[in-house]
This record gives structure tokens, sequence and C-alpha cells, in this order.
């Protein structure tokens, strides 16, 4: 099997920075952090210095999901036994664990950092993603809002209720969960555009008003938004097919309608001409 | 206008020098024992939690226009509400932090103490002791003559210019100077900033201020009642509309292969 770093010949400091752009950017490309990452640990883990454990945690947390459980002892090892009695090492052995679908074993895990420090919020966290593996949303939604009633500014939990709302077809409270979103992230085009998709959803003709308001608020926010582009075309048109609305009303959907249509025709004829050039 | 002295130049070779370096150890090794002594600060779920609605509460009042209109009221009323508002009714048990009563702070009084005043106390003292007897330096700006006790210890001459001054004012010259030094050299927030220990101890008692979250809340609260709703995207459709969209760059012919 070619290595890494021989199918595209780079040297270990590309790799590694590799690694780093991914970690920041929050990738969760695990297959390809397994690759590049067991190479780097196998042959370059002298070099690394003190790089090596945030780059162990990188790669154990992408071997779980590659079911690389090998990979992921030899990490969780070497991170134990220079950081032991660590609360972060302890998370990686429940995670580890639940990979493993022992998940009596790793909620013991989690509630004996939880005893050691009540504020922590990872161990809380992975408490509540293993009832939704077991797939008990219902409970799982219970303890996410006791949850945020305490970390009301955790937005990747927030995230997380809205989306199992949708599961549960609550959109409701989704769309109230994406509100929080859209406040303290202002500029974040796809939280307009997931809250629009759930109010267009959710039907009924001021939901449909509200949703064409913020698909035509996620294209200010980023022009190249197709998916924002055709939601704005389906509520528009799906507002003026109403049979409530008075004519002004309609008249000005018709319009919206239109114009969405034509910058979908130009976006169709950018793509083509890039293609063909 | 006082006359010029010629000092010795081993005066600069076995005196200034000598200090700076001294004033300089001393210093890294008080961050280094800072370090050492950091007593970890606990902070209870409590006080999380309501920093967290404090923030959320603020980004309500400022990010609140881009929610829909009944969404920004069914929050304000959440937290206002005359009857059973979050910051309206949330008293939290205030125990003010004296020194006295709380013991953590009182050892960690007691730690600053120690690290940062006893050295330096000591430290002037021997410095005065060894390096007494003779002038070490002239501070560039004339000085009044009251200065003279205070910086010439040691040196009983009245006809002596107040501007020259004894090493254990060199001394205290160079643990306030460094301190651009230590900032370059151990990063910002170091344990040898003498100075800023002492204006933090001056400016009052403890920085983490627990008896706040009440007045904090009601600060809130009035902001909170003080907001209106100004909906940001009244014309949003008008705004897009009135020019063609941006799609420069939408479609790229390169596509990523593999990895690098």
């Amino acid at each position: 099997m070619a290595s890494v770093s021989e199918m595209y010949d780079v040297t270990w400091e590309e790799m590694r920075d590799k690694l780093r752009k991914w970690r920041e950017d929050n990738h969760r490309n695990s297959e390809q952090i397994v690759d590049v990452g067991e190479e780097l640990i196998n042959e370059h883990a002298s070099k690394l210095g003190d790089d090596i454990w945030i780059i162990y945690e990188q790669v154990m947390i992408a071997a779980l999901d590659c079911s690389r459980d090998d990979l992921a002892w030899t990490c969780l090892q070497e991170l134990k036994k220079q950081f032991p009695g660590s609360q972060r090492v302890k998370r990686l052995a429940g995670m580890r664990l639940e990979a493993l679908e022992k998940y009596e074993d790793a909620s013991k895990q989690y509630d004996s950092i939880l005893q050691d420090d009540p504020t922590n919020t990872a161990a809380r966290k992975r408490k509540i993603s293993i009832l939704k593996a077991q797939g008990k949303s219902a409970e799982a939604i219970r303890e996410l809002n006791e949850y945020l009633e305490q970390f009301v500014g955790d937005q990747e939990a927030w995230h997380e209720l809205s989306e199992l709302y949708i599961n549960e077809h609550d959109y409701g409270k989704a769309a109230f969960c994406l509100e929080e979103l859209m406040m303290t992230n202002p500029h974040n085009h796809l939280y307009c555009e997931q809250y629009a998709e759930v109010k267009y959803t959710q039907g009924g003709l001021e939901n449909l008003e509200l949703s064409r308001k913020y698909f035509a608020q996620a294209l200010k926010l980023n022009n190249g938004n197709m998916r924002a582009l055709f939601g704005l075309y389906m509520s528009a048109s799906h507002i003026a097919a109403s049979p409530k609305v008075n004519a002004t009303v309609k008249k000005a959907n018709v319009k919206y309608a239109a114009w969405a249509t034509n910058q979908i025709n130009r976006a169709y004829q950018v793509s083509h001409a890039r293609y063909l050039l | 206008m006082a006359p010029e002295l010629l000092l010795d130049s081993n005066i600069r070779l076995w005196v200034v020098l000598p200090i700076v370096f001294i004033t300089f150890l001393v210093g890294v090794i008080r961050h280094y024992v800072s370090i050492l002594l950091q007593s970890d600060k606990k902070l209870t779920l409590e006080q999380v939690s309501d920093s967290q609605v404090l923030i959320r509460s603020r980004i309500l009042r400022e990010n609140g226009k881009y929610i829909p209109k009944q969404s920004f009221l069914m929050r304000k009323f959440y937290f206002n509400n005359q009857e059973d508002g979050f910051l309206k009714n949330t008293k939290r048990k205030v125990v003010p932090p004296s020194p006295m009563t709380d013991p953590s702070m009182l050892t960690d009084m007691m730690k600053g103490n120690v690290t940062n005043v006893l050295p330096m106390i000591l430290i002037g003292g021997w410095i005065n002791w060894t390096f007494s007897g003779f002038v070490t330096t002239k501070v560039p700006f004339p000085l009044t003559l009251r200065f003279k006790p205070m910086l010439q210890q040691g040196i009983e001459l009245l006809s002596l210019d107040a501007s020259w001054v004894s090493s254990a004012s060199w001394y205290f010259l160079n643990v306030f100077g460094l301190r651009s030094m230590y900032s370059l050299i151990l990063g910002q927030d170091n344990g040898a900033d003498q100075s800023r220990i002492m204006q933090e101890q001056m400016s009052g008692a403890a920085i983490a201020m627990p008896a706040d979250t009440n007045k904090a809340f009601k600060a809130e609260w009035e902001a909170l009642e003080l907001t209106d709703h100004q909906w940001a995207l009244e014309g949003v459709e008008e705004e897009l509309m009135s020019r063609e969209l941006d799609l420069d760059g939408m479609f790229s012919k390169e596509l990523p292969t593999g990895i690098f």
C-alpha cells in the first residue's frame, strides 16, 4: 500500500499542517484524517514534538468514526500515559466505549467525570448522544432541554436540539432553536436558510411570508446560496397561488418569483459557460 | 548648574548591570513561582449558568432585530415578565467576599503578598546594604531637594544634586521599568508584573464579583425593558432585488483531487 506521502509527494510538515487546518476548520473527513494521521504517528512521531498529543486526539476520534479500534486504542494509551487523570482523556475513553456500543460503561465513565467537575459540558453532551445513539429520542430531547436550561450559550447544543425536533416533526420548537442560532450568528446565511425551510414546512400563509423573507435574507448574506434561491421561488409562488391573498400581495409575489426565475436561469448559464470553457 | 561628576566606570560594570540582571532574574523566578502556587478558580454551575444567561439577554437586545417580532416579544416576556420573569425574580444568595470570611481569598492574598511584596522588600534592603556609600546613576531630569533622603540613602552629602541617586533607587527603577521586558519574554498576563498586581490590589477587593449577579440582572432587566424590536428584514426583498445576484466564482472548474 503506498503511503500518503508517496502518493501525493508531500513532506511530513505539510501533512502536519494539513491536519492542523482540518482541526481548525472542524472537518469531519475521518478517513483522510486516519490515513494522514496514522502515517504521521508511525513514521514521524519524534519530529512532531508537543504537537503529537493533539494529533493523537484528532486521529483517535477519526479512528472511532472508521471503526479502527486498534488505532484508537494505541492513541488512547499514549494519551493516558502522558496525561493521567485528565478529564479530557477520560472523555475520549468514554467515546471509545460508545463506539464499541458499551453504553453502560460509557455512561459510568461520564458520570465519574461529572462527579469531579459538575460544570463539564463535554461529558453531559456525550451522555445525551448516548441516548440519541440508542434511539431514545424523546429522552434525548428532554435531557438536552435540561442541559440548555443550564448552559444557554451552547450553540452546538441548540443546533443539535433543532435537528432532534425536526426529526420529531415538531417544527415550532425547531424554529425556536434556530432563532437562538440566528441571533448569535446574524451573518450566517445557513441558519437563515434552515430557519426559512422549517417555516416553509410548517405551512400557513404567515409562515410562508416569513420563510420568503428569510430566504431573501440568506441570499442577501450569500448571493451564491442556490438552495435559498430555489426556496425564495417556491415560497413566493406558493403565496401567489394561495386563494386567500389580496391582489397587491399576489402581484408582489409574482414579481419576486419572476425575479428568482431569472436569477436561476442566469446561474445555469454561468455554470454551463464555465463547463464549456 | 550642578557640577558634572565623573563616576568610576567600575560602578557601571559592577553595580548598574548586576542590579539589572538581579531584578530581571528575580522577576522571572517570581513568575514561575506564582504559576506553581496558583490555585484553580473553581466556578460553580450557577455562576457559569448565570453568566451565560446574561450573555443571552444581551444578544437578545443587540440582535433581536434578526428574528421575527413575535419571537422577540416571547423572549422579552420570558425575561422581564412582572410575575415570573427570569431577570426579575431570580435572586441569588449573595455572599460578599470579604477577605476575612472567605478562606480561599485569604490564602490568595497571602500568596500574592509572599510572592511579590516580600522579595521586593528583601532584595531592596540587601541591595541597599551591599551597594551603599556611592552614587550609581543620574536621573535625566532635575529633582528637588526633598527627594534627597529618599533617593540618596547612605550618602551624606548636602551639596550633592538630588538627581544623583543611589543603587536602591536604581533597583526600584528597574522593577517598574522591566515590566515591558517581561511581557515581551513571558507573554502578557505574567506573574512578574509587579505594578499591575499593585494596581489590582488598590482598585478594590476581589475581581470576580459574585455579589454583582443580582445587580447585573437588574441592569439587564432595565436595558431589556427599553429595547424595541426593529425588524431588520422589513424591506429585504426590495433590497435584494434591486440588483442582480453576484454569481462570480460560484462554479469553479477546479475540483479537489484528493487530500493535497
